[in-house]
């Protein structure tokens, strides 16, 4: 127990990025759910950073800008290849996406056993860790998330199947090498499954339960002491049964 | 249960310890945590960031790291690039002026030693290579002393009022030190001349102190997973050559190890690698005295 972690120049970045992450996460997850393919993120992520990988192993020395060019286009072109599967098999994409997932994971694995270079940015594309995130990186985050917002909310009547691909792409791309995959997955899909009954009020309901998720599990990772990122995970979990059950309570009152 | 026991030992403690201004050390590794304890011992308030069960290129972020980061006045870690996935990012978040690089506060162990293996030619294609040369000076005990007298002189630094404590301390550490490494290498006599096959790099300096011969290790490349061709080919190398031992860290996967060890009779040894890695390893005495004896038993001395 340790009570010197509860400050807020510690916890405020972390809090931060994820109520940004946030933003574009829930009304994204929610299509994601209505569309039932739910690790989509986790295969955009891993051909992000295949992406990165190749780049590297073409001996492209990096930046940091090229990098996050890389990983962007990658992530762009594997969304359209998944957009175009969905247009040709619509029965299967899940079963398309979770392939893609491995396939790309494991020529990661391939490219980087006869050549190591790209294997540090290659994890830290992926395993972005919460607390790292310091108040000038969130800049860019605030960017893309208010450009994503801004593209899927303007396009609200007629929303094409390619524009939701693409915006997904960038979103997760830009999230994940700050807070990490898991927290993506969690952000993405906890808060959109707890409110998927809900037609307008589920926006924000969602958020509150993501952000008392967020709120939640970086003061208890900081009490306790325990890795902050997945501390954070197992609150979204709690915190999505908690109002999601406390919801369909009063509802039956009201029934 | 225990939860609630350990709670009511830390408030107890808290009530007990004198709110003195200790110096706040953060450690990077338990080693450099022992190291603190011996020079600075009741005058320091020290922090460990990693175990010995852990693997320190890489770490979790917790809030507490950045609090006590915070509050250090010295940090002490092996440096030469070995923190490199987390040391800076945690500096820069605590922003604590005193411990940045290049301060008085900063003070990285390996980069006062000479190194082993500093690469030529940086070639990334090699493997997770350092360009600061291998960074794990600390199981060679005579390195471990020339840090250990440039700690004494840093606390000095920070610390003038109990400078001389500090320095008495370091003499008394001196005399045991340069008394056990006389044993140890007397011990260690059977050893010389032997050949291991090690996990990681890791050993490089306690191998070289003690006159045996690294002949492979089981990654193929720096910080890349042992694959089966690499085993397969390690395999056929030790039928044409006397191998004494394979060795490994406590945080690092057995399975390889144990893989090669099963088809070619040679003992997989597990060592604490740094303070902690075993019961008895508790110090950096307890640390080189069970690593002599784990060693000795494995080749049948």
């Amino acid at each position: 127990m340790n009570l010197d972690g509860l400050d807020i120049s510690i916890l405020g970045p972390a809090l931060l990025a994820g109520l940004l992450v946030l933003t574009t996460h829930i009304p994204l997850g929610r299509e994601v759910l209505r569309r039932g393919i739910i690790f989509l993120d986790l295969a955009v992520a891993q051909i992000a950073g295949l992406g990165v990988i190749i780049s590297y192993s073409f001996g492209w020395e990096s930046g940091s800008w090229q990098i996050q060019f890389m990983a962007m286009t990658a992530a762009l072109l594997g969304a359209s290849l998944l957009y175009w599967c969905e247009k040709r098999w619509p029965e299967v994409q899940e079963a398309i996406i979770g392939c893609v997932f491995v396939l790309a994971a494991c020529a990661g694995i391939v490219v980087l056993s006869s050549n190591p270079h790209g294997g540090e940015e290659f994890k830290e594309l992926l395993a972005g860790q919460i607390l790292w995130v310091s108040y000038e990186q969130l800049i860019p985050l605030a960017v893309v998330s208010i450009g994503v917002l801004a593209l899927w909310c303007s396009a609200y009547n007629k929303r094409h199947p390619l524009l939701f691909y693409g915006l997904f792409a960038v979103a997760v791309t830009s999230s994940v090498q700050l807070v990490g995959v898991y927290l993506v997955f969690a952000s993405l899909i906890i808060p959109a499954l707890a409110v998927r009954k809900f037609k307008a009020k589920g926006l924000a309901i969602g958020f509150i339960i993501g952000a008392l998720g967020y709120v939640f599990g970086l003061c208890l990772s900081a009490i306790l002491d325990w890795p902050s990122g997945a501390t954070i995970v197992w609150c979204l979990a709690i915190s999505g049964i908690a109002v999601a059950s406390f919801l369909s309570k009063r509802e039956k009152v009201l029934d | 249960m225990p939860y609630i026991k350990s709670l009511i030992v830390i408030c107890l403690l808290c009530v007990a310890l004198p709110s003195q201004a200790a110096l706040n050390i953060f450690a990077c590794e338990p080693e450099w945590a022992s190291l603190s304890q011996e020079i600075g011992g009741e005058k320091l308030s020290i922090y460990s960031a990693t175990t010995a069960k852990q693997d320190v290129h890489s770490i979790q972020a917790r809030p507490s790291l950045i609090a006590k980061m915070r509050r250090a006045d010295l940090v002490v870690c092996t440096g030469a690039e070995l923190e490199a996935g987390w040391l800076p990012l945690l500096l820069q978040r605590a922003s604590n002026r005193k411990v940045q690089p290049g301060q008085l506060g900063y003070f990285m162990a390996a980069e006062h030693v000479e190194r082993l293996d500093v690469p030529q030619v940086l070639d990334r294609s090699m493997g997770d290579i350092h360009a600061g040369g291998n960074p794990h000076v600390h199981l060679d005990p005579y390195r471990l002393l020339i840090i250990a007298q440039l700690l004494n002189k840093r606390l000095g630094a920070i610390d003038p009022s109990n400078a001389a404590f500090y320095q008495a301390r370091l003499e008394d550490f001196q005399t045991r030190w340069q008394a056990a490494i006389n044993r140890w290498q007397a011990q260690a006599q059977p050893l010389k001349g032997l050949s291991v096959v090690t996990h990681h790099k890791d050993w490089r300096y306690l191998l070289d102190w003690l006159g045996m011969k690294a002949v492979a290790t089981l990654e193929p490349k720096p910080g890349l997973p042992p694959n089966a061709s690499h085993l397969a080919k390690l395999k056929k190398q030790m039928a044409e050559q006397s191998v004494a031992m394979v060795i490994r860290t406590a945080y690092q996967e057995a399975r390889p190890s144990k893989w090669l060890s099963g088809k070619t009779a040679i003992p997989a040894v597990q060592l604490p690698y740094t303070v902690g890695g075993s019961a008895k390893a508790s110090d950096l005495f307890g640390l080189f005295d069970e690593t002599l004896a784990l060693m000795l038993e494995a080749s049948g001395q």
